[in-house]
């Protein structure tokens, strides 16, 4: 199963275009993702995504958080928990990366090294990143878009976080954070290129179950009493 | 005079790629050829390039799209090489100014059934 949670979501048409493409190249389930100020907005389009596309792929919506105050991404995630079914948050500044970590109600730190001369992670933002089940996610368009020396850096950020993962094996997933049908590649090529930079194609494979276990996770989110105790309904 | 062809134990093995590709102008098979091999010189370097064993065996004119021009071709590579040479195409982006997208959707071990991809 291929899930990529970042697609970048746009207008409907966009949208429509993207899905297909996607579907024609083997994904399974894809994502839109919006900011915290169109997300109210994408919500409208999920009737009309659903009659164009039913039959061609699965899909929904995650919030995007951009911002660099702590306060209000914990209060975004917060109002719209119940609405999202994954909330990513773009990292790069230690400080919002070390308080999404630190959030259990964020599925997911996306970018941890953006912008930054750095991976933006070490073992203690990793620990904390597994006891809150927070996802380090890392994007394809990264590689894409850029050349020679900031693409090296680029890969240099992504082995760091590789070798964490390993020593402390926090949640990792893996998406194309694609604008256009020009940013969607096949599955294949998508694993490919994240074994040439020295991911294990087991890790691979667990990137893209991880982020199935995001979804299936926040369908439930509103019945759990605690960490691990959830109300069920069947009286068995 | 040319050369006697090798004998099949000492001849290379091929994989054949079904590259599918969009760009936002018009290319030739020619342009395609230098596109393939700046990607994966850029890439994976010259040294690493040299296994590789590229050729572009068939090209195809497909469709014109309002976004795009789509194209398909049939790329040689060295067998034990197909991820890298996947990953340098997938990792194409522009080319001279203009906006390209490639993806493998095939992959073969003949010309024949490559095409099945097209």
């Amino acid at each position: 199963m291929f899930f990529d949670l970042n697609i970048q979501g746009s207008g409907l048409e966009n949208n429509i275009k993207m899905a297909r493409q996607a579907s024609s190249y083997g994904w399974d389930h894809i994502n839109f993702s919006y900011n915290q100020n169109d997300f109210k907005q994408a919500l409208t389009l999920k009737d009309e995504l659903h009659e164009n596309l039913d039959d061609i792929i699965d899909f929904d919506f995650t919030l995007e958080i951009e911002s660099k105050n702590i306060n209000e991404i914990r209060k975004t995630a917060n109002n719209f928990r119940s609405r999202a079914s994954c909330i990513s948050v773009v990292g790069g500044d230690l400080k919002v990366n070390r308080a999404v970590v630190e959030n259990s109600k964020i599925d997911v730190l996306s970018r941890p090294y953006l912008n930054r001369y750095d991976a933006g992670l070490n073992h203690v933002l990793s620990k904390e990143a597994v006891n809150n089940n927070v996802a380090i996610e890392l994007c394809f368009k990264d590689l894409l878009k850029t050349y020679l020396a900031p693409r090296a850096k680029v890969i240099s950020n992504f082995r760091d976080i590789y070798a964490l993962h390993a020593k402390f094996n926090f949640p990792l997933i893996l998406s194309s954070r694609a604008e256009s049908v020009f940013d969607i590649k096949t599955p294949q090529d998508f694993v490919s290129v994240f074994s040439q930079t020295g991911l294990a194609h087991e890790d691979i494979e667990k990137s893209f179950k991880t982020a199935f276990d995001i979804l299936r996770f926040n369908e439930d989110r509103d019945k759990m009493i605690l960490k691990g105790v959830r109300r069920v309904d069947d009286e068995a | 005079m040319r050369l006697k062809v090798l004998p099949p134990t000492l001849r290379k093995n091929s994989r054949y790629l079904t590259v599918d590709i969009k760009i936002t102008s018009p290319i030739s098979k020619d342009d395609l050829v230098t596109i393939i091999w700046d990607a994966c010189i850029r890439f994976k370097g010259e040294c690493e390039t040299s296994n590789f064993y590229l050729w572009v065996m068939k090209f195809y004119d497909l469709e014109k799209t309002d976004d795009y021009y789509h194209y398909k071709a049939i790329v040689r590579c060295q067998r034990g090489f197909v991820e890298e040479v996947r990953s340098s195409l997938a990792l194409v982006n522009r080319h001279e100014g203009r906006k390209i997208s490639m993806t493998v959707v095939g992959l073969s071990g003949t010309i024949k059934s490559s095409q099945k991809y097209i």
